[in-house]
């Protein structure tokens, strides 16, 4: 923890903290008693890095505030949402979560997430919220109110690898901007050299509709009506996106991989480009060393249109409903969202820094980010982020589901994308709510 | 409980013979009947109430009545079909590798030496007492397009490594191949035991009357095996979706473009995994009758078609 | 929940070694069928053995292909007992399956006693609505179990493994089977004696249903020891989860640590494999014997 913001928040709870007591959601000011909270997290779900570095914040935490025990708890990120609803369901409910951000709304709706307006005194949340990225922080908010502080989260990269670039007589310093030249970019690659010329993350089980947002909204599609009541992915633009892709696929550029398969694929230099989150960095980074010159670029755009990538991860959300353990679990959160804690996700798990201050501050990512140009296109982007949205109502996922696999079928099955992205459209318009 | 079989000693005929039909059975039977009645029965019964609403599980949301729209969305679900469909492929595919090579390799190994076959034995049952999470992660290594022993073998002599779990025309016959490692050799155990069973002086007069080795196996062996491959084939049709299941979640998850995802898979995936009660409920009820049908129509059959040598 | 087929199985035939034919088989014959199960012993033992090789491999050679490794090493073992507390997974499973093992032995004697032994009202249909069990997929059944589970305040606990395995068909079954093809003359001749229906349970039935009684053992212990579905569901942490979720610990979308990957399996399947070298015979007879679990 940040002694100084420590400080002042501390002393900016005491001058206000007095101004809230009847409200009865107010937390108390500091945690004076012992108290244990659960930290639901996925990075704590597998063995590596991400788990590493999580458990050293959780330590530093806990030194730093002796009166609050963590109680880490790890769940993969596909099943971290259903083991959360399902603890909530059972009345054990988690203190503070890593949630999904294509979950929050739910979270939101169904599992009692705290308004960080309606518990943290308001200048207290002004000192935190200060130098976070405005595009970063808009990511928690719903319906006017903060629920979730943007914890690991990252954009849309393309990752190529120079050396196969430069093998297909390609400049690798000039790297494809739009999907007209990623297709051209990939098609020398897979002609001039052995290797495929671009995997993305966009399709697969585990991959969610995170990537295929950015590309819709890229071209100007959209997932559904302003209202939230009607689903537009089959209309026009959307499926013009949709069919770019198919005949990226269909000229041979694009290679179908599952997850796994891509990244190792890349990381073992058998893929020219590779469209993914920036989380996977680390990955590549081992992979690449020593072996070929690893970069990175932005997400490709449609024509002149900008590119509109939205983020992937995770926001922290406070679900305790006892004061004090809120007030536990909202010191959990600003340490977590701290310019320390940042500089460790940013720099050991590969996500992207909240705090855009702590770039240029040698004290925290300053040095770092000089050795790892690779971060660039991700700073860039947060620049113009927008909201990774989810779907409304108790059958989200499904919709979402049935979203991609039609995409998926019209991409790679060789079913018309117009027709594909409508019987999805159709069938999951009967999910949403009415 | 032992005062309660104590107690049926102890009265007169006519009281131990109440006691006995009456309450003893029953409390030898209690910890059974409740660990299954509360684990597997009640569940169920609950699941079929729950299948017609709407609820997410949580306390705060009430259960809300939607008819049949749960069932209503299953069925419409597109790949519901294309999953209905792969369970068949499983199933034929699996009938080879569990039943037809088990049952040839069975006949065909009948002479071996008792010493080999024994050998032989103790290795081809490895795969059945292997974790089925830890087969997976194996077989994923095994089969890794970068890295994987098999494709490095494929590329050493001059072959594209080819992409086993990742081209959808190969995907699922790769499940079903991995699926069919882990039962080969307890097939294969079966239908040798039944061979050997076989009394030796059938096929010894069959011999002497100047049966051709084929003719032997055709009209003597062969339908001594039968109820033994029945058996088998009626196991593969039952459990085949189930047995992929394990696979299937950790290697593919169903994909690429649904290719490997069974009847089993996609009622999880919607279902199950989401948690949300309607969906999964529905999804259970769907499974259970479904499977209660083909389970019925089959043991019929069996019982009509099984042939009881000795 | 695991699926058996005890109940439905025909008679399949004891494993009885079959003397090999004394004449008839021709030299040519035999080396054929030699290379036809060499094969097939290849391709079952050889994923086996591929994850032991790639397990002892130095961490920098993990991708290498030579058949063997050239430099043993225990790196990946020391990476992976120090990422997870495997041990402590693994005590916890063994806890699991030995609790789950004897306590479901038992509850399946009292059963199956209660059926060999009294004809009772609704007795064909208890009977039958236990077999019927095994048709009803874990799936099924998973959500509501989880919420008693709950409810139980279990979550998260070794018990929540073991409760729902009390009692399972396959075991009520079997034994059931056993106690029926068992002399009725020395049940009665027992009854004479005055001896009480619990004494003649434990001590004359249950000793003589020794060979059943091993297989069901060692069928349960396996089976509970690779159990997988239902630990994914209720563990949160990882010293109170089983070791098949530590496994899946190096499966992870930041991409699959194949060194410690193969270390943590290889960790998991020895004992079970050790259990199996040394109880062959019986490990194979209680698999024939109960179908496929």
């Amino acid at each position: 923890m940040n002694r100084k913001t420590f400080l002042t928040g501390a002393l900016a709870l005491l001058a206000t903290g007095v101004a809230y007591p009847a409200l009865g959601q107010s937390i108390p000011a500091t945690v004076d008693q012992p108290v244990t909270i659960s930290y639901y997290n996925y990075n704590l779900a597998s063995a590596g890095n991400g788990a590493e570095a999580t458990k050293r914040l959780i330590a530093k935490f806990e030194a730093a505030n002796p009166n609050i025990k963590v109680k880490g708890v790890g769940a993969s990120s596909a099943d971290i949402t259903s083991r959360i609803q399902a603890d909530v369901a059972a009345g054990r409910i988690p203190d503070v979560v890593q949630m999904v951000f294509s979950d929050l709304e739910f979270t939101v709706d169904n599992l009692g997430a705290a308004a960080l307006e309606q518990i943290v005194p308001e200048t207290e949340l002004k000192a935190h919220f200060e130098g976070i990225s405005p595009n970063g922080l808009q990511l928690g908010v719903l319906n006017g109110k903060t629920y979730g502080l943007a914890y690991t989260f990252s954009t849309p990269v393309l990752f190529y690898n120079a050396d196969l670039f430069k093998a297909a007589g390609l400049d690798p310093d000039n790297p494809p901007k739009t999907w007209a030249e990623v297709k051209a970019a990939g098609l020398a690659i897979t002609k001039k050299t052995k290797a495929e010329g671009i995997a993305t993350g966009i399709f697969g089980p585990s991959a969610g509709d995170w990537l295929f947002q950015g590309v819709l909204r890229s071209n100007n599609g959209s997932l559904m009506s302003p209202d939230r009541k009607t689903l537009a992915f089959a209309e026009p633009a959307s499926v013009e996106a949709v069919a770019m892709l198919r005949d990226l696929y269909d000229s041979g550029a694009y290679t179908n991989l599952d997850i796994t398969a891509a990244m190792e694929a890349m990381a073992s230099g058998n893929v020219g480009m590779y469209l993914q989150t920036s989380a996977i960095q680390g990955f590549l980074v081992k992979g690449s060393q020593g072996k070929f010159d690893l970069r990175a670029s932005t997400m490709p755009r449609f024509g002149d249109k900008p590119q509109r990538p939205n983020n992937s991860g995770s926001a922290l959300v406070i679900l305790s409903r006892d004061p004090l353990k809120r007030r536990a679990a909202w010191e959990l959160m600003k340490f977590m969202t701290s310019k320390e804690a940042y500089t460790v996700i940013t720099s050991e798990i590969g996500y992207l820094p909240l705090r855009a201050d702590i770039v240029e501050d040698p004290k925290y990512l300053g040095n770092w980010v000089k050795e790892h140009p690779l971060i660039q296109p991700n700073l860039e982007q947060l620049r113009m982020l927008e909201r990774w949205e989810s779907f409304p109502g108790p059958n989200y996922r499904q919709i979402q589901k049935t979203m991609m696999e039609g995409a998926e079928m019209a991409v790679f099955g060789g079913t018309d994308p117009a027709a594909a992205m409508q019987a999805a459209q159709k069938s999951a318009q009967a999910m949403m709510p009415k | 409980m032992s005062e309660a079989a104590l107690s049926t000693h102890g009265g007169t005929v006519r009281r131990r013979r109440m006691d006995n039909w009456r309450v003893t059975p029953w409390l030898y039977l209690a910890p059974a009947v409740l660990t299954l009645a509360i684990w597997i029965y009640w569940p169920l019964i609950d699941a079929s109430r729950l299948s017609f609403y709407e609820w997410n599980m949580l306390p705060t949301t009430p259960q809300t009545y939607v008819g049949w729209q749960n069932y209503i969305n299953i069925f419409a679900l597109p790949k519901f079909w294309q999953a209905l469909w792969n369970t068949g492929i499983y199933i034929i595919g699996l009938l080879p590798i569990a039943v037809l090579i088990p049952l040839a390799i069975a006949i065909y190994t009948h002479d071996l030496p008792a010493r080999a076959r024994n050998f032989y034995r103790a290795i081809i049952f490895v795969p059945m007492i292997i974790a089925p999470v830890v087969a997976a992660a194996v077989w994923r290594w095994l089969l890794d397009p970068g890295h994987g022993m098999v494709n490095e073998a494929i590329t050493l002599f001059g072959f594209r490594p080819v992409r086993f779990l990742q081209d959808p025309k190969i995907a699922i016959w790769t499940i079903i191949v991995i699926t069919g490692w882990k039962l080969i050799g307890f097939s294969t155990l079966i239908l040798s035991a039944a061979n050997a069973n076989i009394n030796p002086s059938l096929v010894e007069a069959a011999r002497m009357d100047g049966a051709s080795k084929w003719e032997i196996v055709r009209d003597i062996r062969l339908p001594l095996l039968r109820s033994t491959v029945l058996f088998l084939v009626l196991m593969t049709i039952l459990l085949g979706a189930q047995w992929s299941f394990a696979y299937i979640h950790v290697l593919t998850g169903g994909g690429p473009l649904g290719a490997t995802t069974n009847i089993f898979y996609i009622l999880w995936d919607f279902g199950f995994s989401s948690l949300s009660v309607g969906w999964s409920s529905a999804a259970a009820v769907i499974l259970f009758l479904g499977f209660g049908v083909v389970a019925f129509v089959l043991f019929r059959l069996m019982d009509r078609y099984s042939f009881h040598d000795n | 929940m695991t699926i058996d087929a005890a109940a439905f199985a025909p008679s399949i035939p004891a494993i009885s070694i079959a003397r090999p034919t004394k004449r008839g088989a021709t030299g040519l014959n035999k080396s054929v069928g030699h290379l036809v199960m060499a094969v097939l012993a290849i391709f079952c033992l050889f994923p086996v053995y591929w994850m032991i090789v790639t397990s002892l491999r130095p961490a920098n050679e993990v991708f290498d292909t030579s058949l063997w490794p050239t430099a043993a090493s225990l790196d990946n073992y020391v990476y992976a007992l120090n990422a997870i507390p495997i041990i402590e997974m693994l005590g916890n499973t063994l806890l699991v399956s030995a609790v789950v093992t004897v306590v479901q032995l038992f509850t399946g004697l009292l059963a199956a006693y209660a059926f060999a032994r009294w004809r009772f009202p609704f007795d064909k249909l208890t009977y039958t609505l236990i077999a019927l069990t095994w048709l009803v997929p874990f799936q099924v059944v998973m959500i509501p179990n989880y919420l008693l589970v709950a409810d139980l305040g279990l979550l998260d606990s070794l018990a929540a493994l073991i409760l729902p395995h009390f009692a399972a068909a396959l075991a009520i079954l079997m034994l059931a089977q056993a106690m029926r093809s068992f002399p009725r003359e020395v049940l009665e001749a027992a009854r004479m004696d005055g001896a009480k229906s619990w004494r003649i349970l434990w001590e004359v039935i249950a000793p003589n249903l020794r060979g059943t009684i091993a297989s069901l053992t060692i069928l349960i212990f396996i089976s509970t020891w690779n159990e997988y579905f239902w630990p994914l569901l209720l563990s949160r942490t990882p010293e109170n989860s089983v070791i098949q979720i530590g496994i899946q610990m190096f499966m992870t979308s930041e991409g699959t640590q194949w060194g410690p990957l193969m270390a943590a399996s290889t960790m998991a399947s020895l004992p079970i494999l050790l259990l199996y070298v040394g109880l062959q015979r019986q490990v194979i007879q209680s698999f024939m014997k109960s179908g496929i679990r």
